[in-house]
């Protein structure tokens, strides 16, 4: 590898940790809490970082500024992996990207995850020739592609569209919600309808006072940038910042993907200690492609992550090693297995499915991300079964 | 849905003595150590259950996200007040109403 190469994934990887840790940039925190009592702070900065990234890949493919894209053939695979995935993460108590980060922060539980994870990722190596020729051919349908290349739009303005539409669907979410409360229980047909049509602008101009809020809150802090560096952030300041991070990604290499990049580290790991993983199919030809067995660019970016996880926890005080109750090592345990089983069987993970899959427009993210959060719906029902859930 | 402006709505913290008066007046305390979300927030609304009105409880955790995701959990059914160690723990005081 060419040091400038190596130089490009550290600095994105522990930008990409650094964020996620500042903004407690959790996916199972932004559907799950989402579904248990309408919390949205995260799930916004979800949405954010996705469109914002969508937008910028999309002007960035159109002038030829890119790498490649990731787009697996797409099928049921993505939805039977993707909630196997979902109902994982929400054990785990922490995605792909949130175990990563995490595990910086001193979370000796998600070291044990990501070990669990590696388990899991060996177990489908193993089973893989069987898995290829029943459940892979049963379950696909068609080759992967990106929306960004087969359309005759312009890729750029696709993005710009696509955020537009998902803007004005949000805002009529949040418009109908508000002027249902305005006109109570006492509605009438005539008011509902009304209301159906201000709903979308009123949703716009709420949103436009939240962005402006929010841009005022951040140019406060701007005026005490240590101090507040050591505060936790807004998760739509970790959105922008990601974005950043995710954009130079794409013009140097790819997509952003973790559990793809952990999954060769496995096989990597292993391959020290003596077992031959280039022979196995998974490892030997899909996954490092017939390169041999070695660390790739993308393994040392994820590596970063952890890197930079723990300095952004050193930095605000939040870093230490936390020992886990002995009653939580099911959730490590059995939410890495899934994990680590269910990314591979979609494939992909809620970053490489949900946030880049979504941004890059595959039309395998599309599917395999309904997956995981129908696997975060149900799985959090169970865990709040005994206290109920909002949605 | 909740509106967008809701997200600067972050809990009071309270300060180091504010915080270890209060402690002494707690009617439950749990002990959150070592857990991750979404336990103590189930815990603390299973908590608050066997609490009256006007009854105080208080957490103590070492994940960071609590201190947030455990005063929304449990909504209009508590005030919430957040106590930062500075040494990665912290202390969540619900109040019930």
């Amino acid at each position: 590898m060419v040091l400038s190469t190596l130089l490009v994934a550290a600095l994105v990887g522990t930008a990409l940790g650094a964020f996620l840790q500042k903004g407690r940039f959790c996916f199972v925190n932004a559907f799950r809490d989402f579904f248990a009592y309408k919390d949205s702070r995260v799930t916004k900065g979800v949405l954010a970082a996705t469109l914002l990234t969508m937008v910028f890949w999309g002007i960035a493919y159109q002038f030829g500024y890119y790498q490649t894209f990731w787009t697996p053939q797409w099928g049921l695979t993505g939805l039977v992996g993707g909630f196997i995935f979902g109902i994982g993460m929400t054990y785990a108590g922490g995605c792909a990207s949130g175990t990563l980060y995490r595990a910086g922060e001193g979370y000796l539980q998600f070291w044990l995850t990501l070990l669990c994870m590696g388990i899991g990722y060996a177990a489908f190596t193993v089973a893989f020739p069987t898995l290829d020729s029943t459940y892979f051919a049963a379950l696909t349908v068609g080759e992967g592609v990106s929306l960004f290349t087969v359309t005759s739009i312009p890729a750029g303005l696709l993005g710009v569209g696509v955020a537009i539409v998902a803007l004005l669907g949000y805002a009529t979410l949040v418009g109908r919600a508000s002027t249902t409360a305005e006109f109570g229980e006492r509605a009438d047909v005539a008011q509902l309808h009304l209301g159906a049509l201000r709903a979308p602008v009123i949703g716009l101009r709420q949103f436009a006072r939240g962005t402006a809020t929010y841009a005022r809150g951040l140019a406060r802090a701007w005026r005490t940038p240590i101090a507040a560096s050591k505060q936790p952030w807004d998760p739509r300041t970790a959105a922008l910042g990601i974005t950043a991070a995710a954009v130079l990604w794409f013009t140097q290499h790819s997509i952003v993907g973790v559990t793809g990049p952990e999954a060769r580290w496995t096989g990597y790991l292993l391959s020290q200690v003596g077992v031959e993983a280039n022979s196995f199919e998974y490892w030997g030809s899909v996954l490092f492609q017939g390169q041999g067995v070695d660390v790739t660019v993308d393994m040392v970016m994820i590596a970063f992550v952890i890197v930079g996880a723990f300095l952004a926890a050193v930095w605000s005080g939040d870093f230490a090693v936390r020992v886990p109750k002995r009653r939580r090592l099911p959730n490590a345990v059995v939410g890495g297995l899934l994990m680590g089983a269910g990314s591979r069987l979609a494939p992909g993970c809620n970053i490489g499915n949900i946030y880049s899959g979504i941004a890059e427009l595959s039309v395998h993210s599309f599917i395999a991300a309904v997956g995981i959060v129908a696997g975060v719906y149900v799985m959090t029902h169970w865990i709040y079964r005994e206290v109920g859930c909002a949605i | 849905m909740p509106s967008i402006d809701d997200v600067t709505n972050t809990p009071d913290e309270l300060s180091d003595d504010d915080a270890t008066e209060l402690f002494e007046e707690a009617d439950l305390v749990q002990d959150m150590m070592g857990e991750v979300c979404p336990y103590p927030q189930v815990e603390a609304k299973k908590g608050l259950q066997q609490l009256e009105s006007g009854d105080l409880l208080v957490q103590e955790t070492d994940h960071v996200p609590c201190t947030e995701n455990v005063p929304r959990a449990v909504g209009d059914d508590a005030d919430a007040k957040v106590w930062r160690s500075g040494d990665a723990t912290y202390r969540i005081y619900l109040r019930k109403r």
